[in-house]
């Protein structure tokens, strides 16, 4: 991971510290090796968070952080999910919560995806290792026969309406 | 009798170039319609339903203007041209007139249908949707067209004039489709849901939005839209026989006036 694509991730609408001092919470990516996909696709991107301190941990809220790594850029999630953050409360020691985002692949493009947990009263947010995937180009240059439709159609109505013009013609 | 006028109309209207001139044009806002949903980069992002949908409405919503067109002259031209005297002359009673020429405009209706058969096949293909979609069409498009026939017709029977005929005509027809197409938030205030709930357009939208978004596929389901839309068809009805009543009690000479 270089240090641009870090600040670009930050820069996302999260605050990222490469180092960060005790972490009780553990984020993981599950769905890494499913996240590909065409352009127009839904996919869900499945996490968990894990609190692997001895105390509870309250308040917490996890966001989803995307960046078009080609483009370097960050994504304005609106259009990709339909929500950003999922309130979590509070995690028990040792327990192991599931995170689920839906999210709609809108363009092609490489893209860097990573979860970040805020705790209310930290400044340091946990955050997971970051997933890099590929979004491929709808090529629909012809879904499902529909050139022949849309371009056969009128032309048959077409001929019929010179026949009609040409018989009415003839009887004269 | 009935068939006879039927046919007579369908010779004459339908079956001449600018009745498939009509399907030619409505052929090419399918095919310009689809293509561009299927290949368009951005509006292919749309869910395949969404764009059943889509497509669902501008089918239902050409016809309608079409034979909304059609069957603003189809009466009146019989006035206008002076050809109402010899078929009254005839043993032919208003009713199998009205019923002969309701007909002749449902076969435009109909041939509108078999030509967007082909786009609906295409594009609904692999979403098992393609009975639904076409018997939905179908259904919700004949309600509704009828009904827009009938009450063209009583508007024409009141007015025996094809100029204001279509005109009268035409402004309800747009005004029931255009808060149809209103996005939903501008729905959002009592007045505008007492509107889309009686707004026969409306109901013919949400009905396939029903079936063809949220796969509910059942007429039971769809009833909350198909009762409105079959009250729509019932008052137009009466009001068809409202001006047929005093088209009869006025007579053909108060066309003259």
């Amino acid at each position: 991971m270089n240090k641009r694509l870090i600040w670009l991730l930050v820069a996302s609408g999260s605050c990222v510290r490469a180092e960060s001092s005790v972490r009780s919470l553990v984020l993981e990516i599950q769905s890494a090796q499913t996240l590909s996909g065409v352009a127009g696709d839904y996919v869900t991107v499945e996490a968990q968070i894990r609190n692997t301190g001895s105390q509870p941990v309250s308040d917490v809220t996890t966001y989803l952080s995307l960046v078009n790594t080609a483009d370097k850029l960050p994504v304005d999630l609106e259009d990709w999910s339909a929500e950003k953050g999922l309130f979590i409360g509070t995690i028990d020691a040792g327990q192991v919560l599931p995170l689920h985002w839906k999210i709609h692949f809108v363009k092609p493009g490489s893209y860097a995806l990573l979860i970040v947990a805020l705790t209310a009263g930290q400044g340091t947010p946990e955050v997971s290792s970051v997933v890099l995937f590929q979004v491929r180009p709808r090529n629909s240059l012809n879904p499902g026969h529909v050139l022949p439709v849309a371009l056969g159609t009128p032309v048959v109505l077409g001929s019929l309406l010179l026949a009609l013009n040409y018989r009415r013609r003839a009887r004269r | 009798m009935i068939r006879l006028i039927w046919s007579k109309e369908v010779r004459a209207e339908l079956y001449t170039w600018k009745s498939v001139l009509w399907l030619l044009t409505a052929s090419l806002v399918f095919s310009f319609t689809s293509y561009l949903l299927l290949t368009n980069k951005e509006l292919t992002l749309l869910d395949q339903t969404e764009l059943l949908w889509l497509l669902s409405q501008i089918i239902v919503g050409t016809a309608l203007l079409i034979v909304t067109i059609d069957a603003s002259s189809i009466i009146t031209a019989e006035l206008e041209q002076h050809t109402a005297e010899s078929l009254f002359v005839a043993p032919i009673r208003l009713t199998d007139m009205v019923v002969g020429k309701l007909l002749a405009a449902l076969t435009l209706w109909g041939a509108l249908f078999v030509v967007a058969v082909p786009y609906m096949v295409v594009t609904s293909a692999g979403t098992r949707l393609t009975l639904a979609f076409l018997a939905y069409v179908a259904l919700l498009g004949t309600i509704g067209i009828t009904a827009m026939i009938l009450l063209t017709f009583g508007v024409a029977l009141l007015f025996r004039s094809s100029k204001n005929t279509l005109t009268t005509t035409l402004i309800i027809l747009l005004g029931l489709i255009a808060p149809a197409l209103f996005s939903s938030t501008l729905k959002t205030s009592s007045v505008a849901q007492i509107f889309s709930r009686i707004n026969p357009v409306d109901n013919i939208f949400a009905a396939l939005d029903n079936v063809l978004v949220d796969y509910q596929l059942s007429l039971v389901r769809n009833g909350q839209f198909l009762l409105p839309l079959v009250a729509f068809l019932l008052l137009a009805l009466v009001f068809m026989v409202f001006a047929a009543r005093r088209f009869e009690r006025k007579g053909l000479v108060g066309s003259e006036g």
